[in-house]
């Protein structure tokens, strides 16, 4: 089953809360089974998945545990079946096991992550604490790609736009999330992707082919572990210049004013809302602010952000996240060598607001 | 649409969808009967979520002199995890003094929430208003109107309340209502009102419906949800 | 020179197999590939298997064959499974994989009736880690971790995997215990446990008791001996569970 069904039917705006978006738009990207354990704020990803997916004829299993969750779609997307989960916090941490076996074997896994406070067990409520987990999280490379979204019009676009990438470059693909934005209300534009003119990526098994063996076709043998060194380096290696060159083509970012920015606000998913908004009220007080937010964590618009810098001048460089420097490190990483000075708004688990970035800017001139 | 006299009082129960606008429904409702210089308890029946809803607007709704039987904030530090649960004040809040209006969490067992409230089963005073709102993708034709309906169990009126947050305009209003009232006629259940943001006041008011259209203030955005 | 019959479902590229001289899982593996053959699903096989020496057999059949992680055999087979019913899905384990790592998945998968068939083969140690104490290492049994015998006060007594399988699944589910020194029998087993399957009654289990000199360090008459003197005393071999009656056949 694909995506011809019309799941949405005529487009209007809608008015909903980010995790009944997700589901939405996987039924509308053609998703066709769900495995999820409940932790929130995910939940009503499924609760909902749970009501539609009958409708529609998609399927549902509510696994033993997130590990559970985690492999069933690893061996679902393995049958040729669009499928995905949704989880956070303790439950994205069971899952770098499975999300690590996707990276090994570069299946098409789609999962939507709503971060919630952290560590341990943390809140149920919100935090962007599950940036380098998802990032960089298992015994790998990080050969992901990590879309973190900011408004409700996002979650829904990038679900869709999510299973196309984990299917079309077959990384394991994130949606990155948060509390707020999985429980906020807010309106959207729903559509079937076909109505967009929006291809989907086709769907194909690695496992279970056609025809027969030994007459027409060849056993499959899938592998993640390796006898030798040599071997893994070769096969790791591989990957990395797969997805070194395919980055161009993921990357996503946007950058609001910062063409004559003496400073540049850095932030990324529902903060670089507050930083836009603080941008406006700073420029309104002739302050010359700018803000620029990776769309994708996972390939990080380092070259892009660079010449943000560049084309600015600017001197100095705020980031601003709700957690203790996880987008920091990851961008310095990143831009190693820029000499712009950076200073940093760090509320781990706690949301930021426009107010706290204007202030912050204002005792950084 | 429910008339009471002084000595009678009035208990409510908000039911809808998430996002459909119950909580507003039932912070308006509470003040417009507060203003009027009547005992009010609003009570916070979202188990799913009850640290997310009321929480932040509670001191706020307090300093306004309604009675709140909802988590505080300070309820909620050094809980532990703040998942599902039920408040107890919340299990006996009709034996409140005076007016009680229930805002009903979302869930798949719709109105039977009632089950947790004592004596609600057994109440005659009880009045149940669905609050529906047509940009809701669970409610967005006659078709899933009713069907909706249909889940929720018993209810004794609704409110058509379609909305789209910030972005709601008359035409969104108006549209979306006429599938809700045309659902309600069908299945022969009253709607109580029409509500609308007062900034369309002016607007609605001419257009002059046998259904009474109720003003509303927004105070969930403060909320955050 | 006399070539021995090689199950049809066998992928001879790898052959000779990886496995220790006196192991076990040979026997395993040729009653299995012999009776992929015979009920003719070579081409809707899904063959996965766990980490640890059933690894070693990943690419032992001309199936589709998927690798996982330890432990994790059971919910990948369940996914696939589920996303096409239409494929026979096996998951191939050992004691270690099933009953302690994996456990959770094998318990739950069995509680829902998934219509999956797992194999699992106790040895009574982790072979590929170099002879650890297993969930099934018999009381007084030396490993790398109980050099004095195991000891059950401190680490309990030895997993029954299809006795508790048994108390789990409703109805419909197929559970026995099989041996690699009853080979017919292993045979009639896994004949049944595949048929459970593909006629969609559910979860189908069979633990094969086995044999690993290399951790034991025995010789061929005393891995035999430890098999059928030790083991088999402890772990019953039978059918403990099958829609197709007591000693059915199908």
């Amino acid at each position: 089953m694909q995506a011809n069904v019309k799941v949405v039917g005529d487009t209007k705006k809608s008015f909903l809360t980010g995790n009944e978006a997700v589901t939405w738009a996987a039924l509308a990207a053609g998703a066709e089974m769900m495995f999820g354990y409940p932790i929130t704020p995910q939940n009503e990803v499924m609760h909902y998945w749970t009501r539609l997916a009958p409708k529609y004829g998609r399927g549902f299993l509510q696994t033993e545990d997130e590990i559970s969750a985690g492999f069933t779609v690893c061996g679902a997307v393995q049958a040729g079946t669009k499928a995905f989960t949704a989880t956070a916090g303790p439950g994205n941490v069971l899952m770098q096991e499975p999300f690590g076996m996707a990276e090994a074997m570069r299946l098409p896994l789609f999962a939507v992550i709503q971060q919630r406070g952290g560590p341990s067990s943390g809140t149920v409520i919100y935090s962007q604490q599950e940036v380098a987990l998802t990032t960089y999280g298992g015994n790998g490379e990080g050969h992901r790609i990590v879309y973190s979204t900011a408004t409700h019009q996002e979650i829904y676009d990038y679900t869709i736009k999510g299973f196309n990438t984990a299917w079309k470059y077959r990384f394991p693909t994130f949606l990155l999330g948060d509390g707020y934005q999985a429980k906020m209300r807010e309106p959207l534009e729903m559509y079937d992707p076909e109505e967009r003119g929006i291809e989907i990526v086709p769907t194909y098994p690695l496992l279970g082919l056609e025809g027969h063996i030994g007459e027409n076709r060849e056993p499959q043998h899938l592998c993640n572990i390796y006898s030798l060194e040599e071997e893994l380096y070769d096969v790791v290696l591989r990957f990395a210049e797969e997805y070194e060159k395919i980055s161009p083509e993921l990357i996503e970012y946007k950058e609001n004013q910062c063409d004559d920015a003496d400073i540049i606000i850095l932030s990324h998913g529902v903060v670089s809302r507050a930083a836009d908004d603080a941008v406006k009220a700073l420029r309104a007080q002739g302050i010359k602010a700018g803000s620029f937010r990776p769309i994708t964590l996972r390939p990080f618009p380092q070259a892009q952000l660079r010449e943000a810098i560049a084309k600015s001048g600017a001197k100095k460089m705020l980031i601003a996240e709700s957690a203790y420097g996880q987008l920091d490190r990851l961008t310095k990483q990143e831009i190693y060598g820029e000499t712009i000075k950076i200073e940093n708004l760090f509320k781990p688990g706690v949301g930021i607001i426009d107010y706290d970035i204007i202030n912050k800017i204002k005792s950084m001139l | 649409m429910f008339i009471y006299t002084d000595n009678e009082r009035v208990v409510e129960a908000y039911v809808g969808e998430y996002a459909s606008g119950k909580s507003e429904m039932a912070i308006n409702r509470a003040l417009e009967l507060s203003s009027q210089g009547r005992r009010v308890t609003l009570v916070d029946l979202d188990t799913v979520e009850p640290f997310y809803t009321l929480r932040p607007l509670k001191e706020f709704l307090e300093g306004l002199g309604l009675n709140l039987i909802s988590f505080s904030t300070e309820d909620a530090f050094g809980l532990g995890e703040t998942g599902a649960m039920l408040n107890p004040r919340a299990r006996w809040a009709l034996y409140n003094e005076g007016d009680i209006i229930l805002d009903i969490g979302y869930g798949v067992y719709g109105a039977q929430a009632l089950n947790l409230v004592e004596g609600a089963s057994e109440s005659k005073e009880l009045q149940i208003l669905a609050v529906i709102n047509s940009t809701r993708p669970m409610t967005n034709s006659q078709e899933r109107i009713a069907e909706y309906l249909q889940e929720l169990g018993h209810v004794d009126a609704i409110i058509a309340n379609t909305h789209l947050g910030d972005e709601t305009t008359l035409e969104i209003i108006m549209e979306g209502n006429e599938e809700i009232i045309a659902v309600a006629k069908r299945l022969n259940i009253p709607v109580a009102f029409i509500a609308a943001e007062e900034k369309f006041a002016a607007q609605l008011i001419e257009l002059n419906t046998d259904i009474p259209v109720k003003f509303i203030k927004r105070y969930m955005p403060a909320a955050m949800w | 020179m006399i070539t021995p019959a090689v199950p049809k479902s066998w992928y001879l590229p790898s052959k000779p197999h990886k496995f220790c001289p006196g192991c076990g899982h040979g026997i395993v593996l040729k009653a299995l590939g012999e009776t992929i053959d015979e009920l003719e699903i070579q081409d809707k096989t899904i063959f996965g298997c766990d980490i640890g020496c059933s690894l070693l057999s990943w690419d032992f059949f001309a199936c589709d064959s998927t690798q996982t992680h330890h432990g994790r055999t059971t919910p990948v087979m369940v996914g696939i499974k589920r996303a096409r019913p239409e494929l026979i899905t096996i998951g191939y384990m050992g004691d270690g994989g099933g009953y302690s790592i994996g456990s959770q998945h094998l318990l739950n998968a069995a509680v829902r009736n998934e219509n999956v068939t797992l194999i699992l083969v106790n040895n009574t140690n982790y072979g590929m880690t170099g002879g650890q104490m297993a969930p099934t290492t018999l009381p007084g049994q030396k490993t790398e971790t109980t050099p004095y015998g195991r000891d059950p006060e401190l680490t309990g007594y030895p997993t029954r995997g299809p006795e508790f399988l048994t108390e789990l699944t409703p109805e419909g589910a197929y559970i026995a215990r099989a041996t690699v020194s009853k080979y017919k029998q292993l045979r009639r087993f896994l004949r049944n446990a595949l048929r459970n399957q593909m006629e969609g009654n559910g979860f189908s289990f069979v633990e094969v008791l086995s044999t690993c000199p290399t951790n034991w360090r025995t010789n061929a008459q005393q891995t035999w001996r430890f098999l059928e003197d030790e083991m088999e005393p402890y772990f019953p071999v039978g059918e403990l569970k099958s829609p197709f009656g007591k000693g059915g056949d199908k």
